[in-house]
């Protein structure tokens, strides 16, 4: 972490910091593949901002866009697992709560700061999912709402990972023509 | 007949899916970031195909128990009811992305809450109640309960209000110099730059002058009245639902001046929209406007009016044709 020049002098003669800047939307983009939000992407460009503040700036890196996507694909591997654990104390807290209420449904009332989507547009994303050609379809669901990883709905399904890609590769370009205009 | 535009963006599409699957895997890294770089810079249709795909995909995440739940409804049922009347309001197909946040109404007896909405953002509040506010984009209230009155006080901007029925506690809502008052109903107030409208779907809305001078009205179903800032009342007959319709993402127009309709879709979209050409201002407007992006909305306004949309530094600048 110690620096003998500011860190304002080292960032203009870091290449990786450099790399950084210029490649810093390509890099939200890439996150944003596995992140709920958009703002949830923007938070791991920062922590990965952060990461590379504190790398030694005198090591040579040949290649700063090689190790920045490395360094990305990291991220989200680590989030992706905080983000399972996350979950799954959410739906114990939320089985706790409809405990102590005697049966009562709590599950309306999302936290304050959970997004979510308005009834119209809910019903419009089901309408699309359930327009999803049969096996393309059960993917989708499987892998997208219940949350499965390629190898689980793989295995689920009985098909290869490679089979289950190219059904999340269709479904995604049917449903993105169905849903934009 | 297709282009060649589209044949490039059908294939820009196709890829953006193929690119958002691949990075899901398990394995994924460097290498894949490397293509995905060199892909994203390869034709600019591919990165917006991917940004567009991308959206829908979050969409998919933020609502996965919502859409799992309306899967399995419409599983048992398979025509969703309230197609009737989306169908009635203009039969277009909508595609309104608004997300909108709903907050737990948490209000005790005596607490105030305030509530901000920015462009683009729309809120919905639960009153302790049972009550509930739609605020629209860029609109300012404050709610505050006592044991006698709940009131609400709109600084700016424009609410849906679904009142729960309570008698020993009136339903006030100050805006524009103006008090409305309810028992239990369901109306729409808009209060902006010192002009204010209020349109009734269900129950009696009782509007008074306050510290403005004016009638007092007492409005029913169907009625709208307007307040010019200069203070001319108007009452007329209307379809709620069209007063209603931001909730869903579509605007509704009768012979409103272009300039209106700008102003109103710079509140629903960060990326502005200026109109270069003073005389365009004027021009009347009348249909539904579906809020998905402001330059799709420019292109279908473009197919109606004599107006061209060009890119600007701050959004869009609308042009004579």
């Amino acid at each position: 972490m110690a620096s003998s020049e500011p860190s304002g002098r080292r960032g203009e003669d870091s290449p990786l910091l450099r790399a950084f800047l210029e490649k810093r939307e390509n890099l939200l983009l890439f996150l944003a593949a596995r992140t709920r939000s958009m703002a949830a992407a923007e938070d791991l460009v920062q922590d990965l901002y952060l990461k590379l503040a504190t790398l030694d700036a005198g090591a040579e890196v040949r290649s700063p866009t090689a190790l920045l996507y490395r360094m990305a694909s990291n991220l989200l591997i680590d989030q992706v697992r905080s983000e399972q654990r996350g979950s799954r104390r959410n739906a114990q807290w939320r089985l706790d709560t409809r405990a102590i209420l005697g049966g009562e449904d709590v599950h309306e009332e999302p936290a304050a700061d959970e997004q979510i989507l308005a009834r119209e547009r809910v019903r419009l994303l089901a309408e699309a999912t359930q327009a999803l050609p049969p096996q393309m379809g059960r993917a989708f669901r499987l892998h997208k709402l219940e949350g499965l990883s390629q190898a689980q709905t793989a295995e689920a399904m009985g098909i290869s990972r490679k089979m289950v890609e190219a059904h999340i590769a269709a479904a995604i370009k049917q449903l993105a023509q169905r849903l934009r205009s | 007949m297709t282009s060649i535009a589209e044949q490039q963006e059908d294939r820009a599409v196709t890829e953006a899916g193929a690119w958002l699957a691949r990075l899901q895997r398990d394995d994924v890294g460097e290498d894949d970031g490397l293509a995905f770089e060199a892909w994203l810079a390869a034709a600019p249709a591919n990165r917006s195909a991917y940004v567009q795909s991308l959206g829908v995909w979050h969409e998919y995440a933020a609502g996965a128990e919502e859409v799992t739940a309306e899967l399995a409804r419409q599983a048992d049922r398979p025509r969703p009811l309230s197609r009737r009347w989306v169908t009635g309001i203009g039969g277009l197909a909508i595609a309104a992305g608004l997300a909108i946040a709903i907050l737990p109404g948490v209000l005790s007896q005596t607490a105030s809450q305030s509530f901000v909405t920015g462009k683009g953002q729309h809120q919905r509040v639960r009153l302790e109640d049972g009550s509930v506010i739609d605020l629209n984009a860029e609109t300012r209230l404050k709610v505050s309960f006592v044991r006698s009155e709940r009131k609400v006080v709109m600084a700016e901007g424009e609410a849906i209000f679904d009142v729960a029925p309570d008698k020993a506690r009136p339903f006030t809502v100050a805006a524009a110099g103006r008090t409305v008052r309810v028992v239990g109903t369901q109306f729409d107030v808009r209060s902006r730059q010192g002009e204010l409208t209020v349109t009734v779907a269900r129950g009696k809305v009782e509007v008074r002058p306050g510290v403005a001078t004016g009638h007092d009205y007492l409005l029913t179903p169907g009625q709208r009245l307007a307040v010019g800032a200069t203070g001319v009342e108007d009452l007329r007959v209307v379809d709620p639902q069209e007063a209603f319709g931001w909730r869903i993402g579509r605007l509704v127009y009768r012979n409103q001046a272009l300039s209106v309709v700008v102003a109103d879709l710079n509140r629903q979209f960060v990326e502005q929209t200026e109109i270069g050409d003073p005389e365009l201002g004027a021009i009347p407007i009348t249909g539904v406007i579906v809020l998905d992006d402001p330059r799709a909305v420019m292109a279908r306004l473009s197919l109606m009016l004599p107006i061209r949309s060009v890119p600007s530094d701050r959004g869009l600048l609308l042009l004579k044709k």
